[in-house]
């Protein structure tokens, strides 16, 4: 019954977003999504559930107590490329994470200078030091090839993950 | 029994001992040995060799390097890039971290949020001095007659402006980059009256009356640098076209001025006549010489044609019929108006 008068309500706003000029910035207006669970999480009945700095604070204390994990200028107002930052941050952090196995115990911090790519995070101690050197090699050389862009890994590592837990819940 | 003694030669007490333990099948000895010594638990987990042999795992792992750095040291030379925090090169007890009252924020070793910050620890400021030194050959010395703001405007009078856009891209282009602006002064140009007049009507809304400046902005072409010549071009044009005096020009008359002009209304004229009747000279100038009369040598003159030029360009109100008044007052000699209360 419904559906004809939506479908009438719904049309001329796709014909006026499509015939409008694409401005820089446009104003986000949706609400989070999941805004009351995403990002926290749940008390454990043993109190044994471990987090670091970042599971310990949630979104909202973004720039309050934490800091972002990705650093551009493409997130300012009026920044060029904001999509293909967004995607290239994503590979990013999924290659980081599937290349380095169960060694990463941090959240992967990409800072972008010019052209310049730097990747920072915290790396377990589990694989020997010349494996650890093949790995950073490795990454940075396939990511600056996809990216062609200057590709830099600054890792610390630690024992184990016990090193970054901050608190248990 | 023999056996024994013969491999614990060296007769040390602790082997006396075990000899001693070995050989407790009666109570008598068996009360001094208790006494000596308890027996040895039976480790079943064994729980010490497991730690030991971690311990030895990780032996080959490094000190920290900033343990060993003398306090005298290059800090250029330990950190000469940017780079993100690494607590073992940096030999500062740094924490960063939000906990509750009482406790102590995280420290440096683990901790994600030093990492995430971005530091200056690159550009600390004697790494700063020494970098100004070495890009201090090529520098040239600022000239010494601009040394102020007034002497920099009156030699270099045109301004452009242009923005650089610094970001973190693989291109360094940025759409932005290619406006230019271009100011001048209006006072700067040579313009008489008239050039002046059509010079402003060319440029329409580019003068701001407050500042005196004329402001030349440009953003269609592509690059930068064909905006610029775009811009000179406009500035170029407009001044030469403002001298240039068009036929259509001329016909110009009295009724068709956007503003009012003492020296060319009959107020003048009545003025001039004034002024030589009252003195009682002889009149025989043409209407040219009026036009050129100068005010400043009747008194109070400059005064009147101000407030009349004030009364007719800005329209009657209460101030410029007032200056008007005081102004008719003085030049005819008049007693000033008495405020009746």
């Amino acid at each position: 019954m419904n559906t004809p008068t939506i479908l009438k309500l719904v049309q001329p706003l796709n014909i006026l977003s499509k015939c409008s000029p694409v401005f820089a910035s446009q104003f986000h207006t949706s609400s989070a999504l999941c805004r009351v669970v995403s990002g926290k999480y749940r008390i454990t009945k043993k109190r044994d559930r471990p987090l670091t700095y970042e599971m310990a604070n949630p979104p909202h204390y973004i720039a309050h107590r934490k800091s972002w994990n990705s650093w551009n200028t493409s997130s300012l107002k009026d920044g060029l490329r904001k999509s293909e930052t967004a995607v290239e941050d994503e590979f990013i952090r999924r290659f980081i994470n599937g290349t380095w196995h169960g060694l990463v115990c941090s959240e992967v911090i990409i800072k972008r200078q010019f052209n310049h790519i730097r990747i920072a995070a915290i790396i377990r101690r589990a694989v020997s030091p010349t494996k650890m050197y093949f790995l950073i090699g490795y990454t940075e050389e396939l990511l600056s090839t996809w990216i062609q862009c200057p590709v830099t890994l600054e890792l610390q590592t630690v024992d184990s993950y016990k090193d970054v837990v901050f608190k248990y819940i | 029994m023999s056996l024994f003694i013969r491999k614990y030669k060296p007769g040390v007490v602790y082997n006396t001992q075990i000899l001693w333990r070995l050989n407790s099948t009666t109570a008598e000895t068996q009360k001094q040995g208790e006494e000596e010594e308890e027996f040895r638990v039976l480790d079943i987990l064994q729980k010490k060799t497991r730690i030991q042999k971690k311990a030895a795992r990780r032996a080959d792992i490094q000190p920290d390097r900033s343990e060993k750095m003398p306090t005298d040291q290059n800090w250029g030379n330990v950190w000469p890039g940017p780079r993100s925090f690494h607590p073992s090169s940096v030999p500062l007890p740094i924490r960063q971290g939000y906990v509750p009252k009482g406790q102590a924020p995280p420290g440096k070793k683990a901790n994600a949020e030093l990492m995430k910050i971005p530091n200056f620890l690159h550009l600390t400021p004697p790494v700063i001095k020494t970098q100004c030194e070495a890009i201090k050959p090529f520098c040239t010395e600022w000239p010494k007659l601009l040394n102020s703001e007034e002497a920099i405007e009156k030699h270099y009078p045109v301004e452009v402006i242009t923005s650089d856009y610094c970001h973190a891209s693989p291109t360094i282009r940025n759409p932005l980059a290619r406006i230019v602006t271009m100011r001048v002064k209006l006072s700067d140009l040579k313009l008489d009256s008239r050039a002046r007049d059509k010079f402003l009507r060319l440029v329409g809304d580019k003068y701001d009356e407050k500042t005196d400046l004329v402001t030349f902005t440009a953003d269609r072409c592509p690059v930068r640098k064909q905006n610029l010549d775009y811009v000179n071009y406009l500035l170029t044009a407009c001044y030469h076209e403002s001298w240039t005096v068009e036929d259509w020009e001329k016909e110009k008359c009295l009724e068709d001025m956007e503003y009012y002009d003492f020296d060319m209304h009959p107020s003048k004229k009545n003025l001039v006549n004034w002024f030589f009747m009252s003195n009682n000279k002889e009149n025989n100038l043409s209407d040219d010489e009026i036009k050129s009369f100068d005010t400043s040598s009747i008194p109070n003159g400059v005064e009147y044609k101000n407030a009349v030029s004030e009364l007719f360009n800005e329209g009657e109100n209460v101030t410029t019929l007032k200056n008007y008044d005081t102004a008719v007052r003085k030049l005819l000699g008049l007693p000033e108006k008495k405020v009746v209360d």
